[in-house]
């Protein structure tokens, strides 16, 4: 039986620089599956591949055994890392053209604003909302449509307690109704109570995947944060360890752009 | 189409809300009126000029403002959406990067249409009410052309901006290639005709180039002055072979379109439609080849 999403040998050069460096993973239907890595590590990238916004230098992403092509990704919701709207429009007046893009009626967006709950502040200008709120409209455009496959980027990055459980619900909520969640972050004890699989992406290269208790029976360990720290740290050493490294060994801060994550 | 409609209803709406159209619309509402009234100060005389008069004393400033608005348009139809990091959003929700691009160029098209349709349907129904001519063909023409003139330039600001990587770089080139356009591109191409000793098409370009001065429009109206039988319309001249150095710059077809019959430039229909279809298709199938290239 096909995967439901596939990387196959993914490559991504910018110059000299290896972003990505031959991932081959899989990702099963209905799994919620956790993007680790320390920043600069290439997470945003992978994401940018999936989604089209970069072209993998090499491989392919297939999604159920088809290349996956731009009409498969109107089955998708996308929260970008540094999300960028229309200041000078409104709640509504965003969420309705990224709606109309994904082809949903106005009464999913209205849906969607109000379990986020912005539905009452629809009116307002975009430059006018704080921080959060801006975060929120992100993520009802990405849940706009109940997308099969729904990918954010660092969706906890300066996010409150009381809106973290609110977020986390809402994520349990999506992967109940039987969506996939694909979610790149550092934040390993907010995502670690919701992911069913883990990705370990350290410099370029998946250093570690699968599904969640099989990594933790493998390093005898509960805690996701540690069993990262292990890998990372297991990772560190075999670079320290090769006589002529072809790229830097896994350190928390990498030569690649801050964008990229 | 869904999608491209959808993008260039959005670029239009914001457009209009950014107050951008309604000050193209006076602009250009005040340039006819003031061009038809003072146009013919030049020979000693005020008031409103019939509909041929008008486009002799359009074409300059239609040459020189058509390009302008449209290449100010184009220049960030791309690149502020690059700069602003919109697109990302925008290509994740499954539009795909050659539907946006026409998008953005269609609503472009209709931000630079409104205004100019609008200012011409105004003047016209004025002309016709006041002057009471009928000679309305030139006039039509004029507008016609002025339309595909921006919708060109529309498309090359649009390349311009796809290749740009910041909104003042796309400026900054932008204006350079109206000065090339409206300026330069004579220059260069009468240069190179007289250097090449070849006469006839000197002579014409000169006409094409030259007929659009300031000088040159006095005597166009000194000679419409001159008619005895009336003084709106010109006998026209035995027209002289085309040059196909007219349709290497779009402004300088457009003036060889719209010279009045005495200069008597004939532009064959086919050539002027190959060269408007090849100046829309090349910048705008380079802007797509660009985009996709892109890493967003």
């Amino acid at each position: 039986m096909n995967p439901f999403l596939e990387f196959r040998n993914v490559e991504k050069r910018y110059g000299p620089i290896t972003a990505l460096d031959g991932i081959d993973f899989c990702i099963a239907s209905e799994s919620t599956v956790a993007l680790l890595g320390p920043n600069g590590t290439g997470k945003t990238t992978l994401l940018g591949c999936l989604l089209g916004l970069v072209r993998p230098s090499e491989g392919e992403i297939h999604l159920r055994g088809a290349k996956i092509g731009d009409r498969d990704r109107l089955r998708f919701g996308y929260l970008p890392e540094r999300l960028a709207l229309y200041q000078h429009r409104s709640v509504w007046d965003n969420g309705w053209f990224f709606a109309q893009l994904k082809r949903q009626p106005a009464v999913e967006l209205e849906h969607q604003l109000k379990r986020v709950g912005l539905y009452a502040v629809q009116d307002r200008k975009v430059r006018q909302l704080s921080k959060g709120m801006h975060q929120r409209l992100g993520l009802a455009i990405a849940l706009c449509g109940q997308p099969e496959l729904l990918v954010l980027d660092e969706p906890f990055n300066g996010i409150d307690p009381a809106r973290l459980d609110e977020l986390q619900n809402i994520l349990r909520v999506e992967r109940d109704r039987g969506a996939t969640l694909l979610i790149a972050t550092h934040t390993i004890s907010a995502i670690e109570p919701l992911a069913t699989h883990v990705a370990i992406l350290l410099d370029g290269h998946l250093a570690a995947s699968g599904p969640i208790d099989e990594l933790r029976a493998a390093h005898a360990e509960d805690s996701l944060e540690t069993i990262y720290h292990r890998v990372a740290r297991a990772q560190a050493q075999e670079g320290a360890m090769l006589p002529a490294p072809t790229k830097p060994g896994p350190t928390w801060k990498s030569a690649l752009p801050s964008s990229r994550g | 189409m869904k999608t491209i409609a959808l993008i260039a209803t959005k670029e239009f709406s914001d457009r209009f809300r950014s107050g951008w159209v309604i000050a193209c619309v006076l602009v250009w509402l005040g340039a006819i009126g003031l061009t038809s009234l003072f146009g013919l100060a030049q020979i000693g005389r005020f008031g409103l000029q019939g509909y041929e008069r008008t486009v002799v004393s359009l074409l300059n400033l239609v040459q020189y403002l058509v390009p302008l608005l449209a290449l100010l348009l184009g220049h960030d139809l791309v690149a502020s959406e690059r700069e602003d990091r919109t697109l990302p959003l925008v290509v994740a929700c499954g539009a795909t990067r050659g539907y946006w691009l026409l998008g953005k160029f269609l609503g472009g098209c209709l931000t630079l249409a409104f205004p100019l349709a609008l200012g011409f349907t105004i003047a016209g129904i004025v002309i016709g009410l006041t002057v009471r001519e009928r000679g309305l063909g030139a006039f039509l023409i004029l507008a016609g052309s002025s339309l595909l003139l921006g919708i060109v330039f529309v498309g090359v600001g649009l390349a311009i901006s796809a290749f740009s990587r910041t909104r003042v770089q796309a400026l900054v080139i932008a204006l350079l290639a109206w000065s090339t356009a409206v300026f330069a591109f004579d220059l260069v191409a009468l240069g190179v005709v007289v250097s090449s000793q070849a006469a006839t098409a000197s002579e014409e370009i000169e006409k094409a180039t030259d007929a659009t001065h300031v000088v040159s429009v006095e005597d166009l109206h000194r000679q419409y002055e001159g008619a005895k039988d009336n003084a709106q319309h010109l006998v026209p001249a035995a027209p002289r072979r085309f040059s196909p150095w007219l349709v290497l710059n779009p402004v300088d077809l457009f003036r060889a379109i719209n010279l009045p019959q005495t200069v008597a430039l004939r532009v064959p229909v086919a050539a002027a439609a190959l060269a408007i279809s090849v100046w829309l298709i090349v910048p705008l199938g380079f802007g797509v080849w660009q985009l996709r290239r892109l890493d967003l």
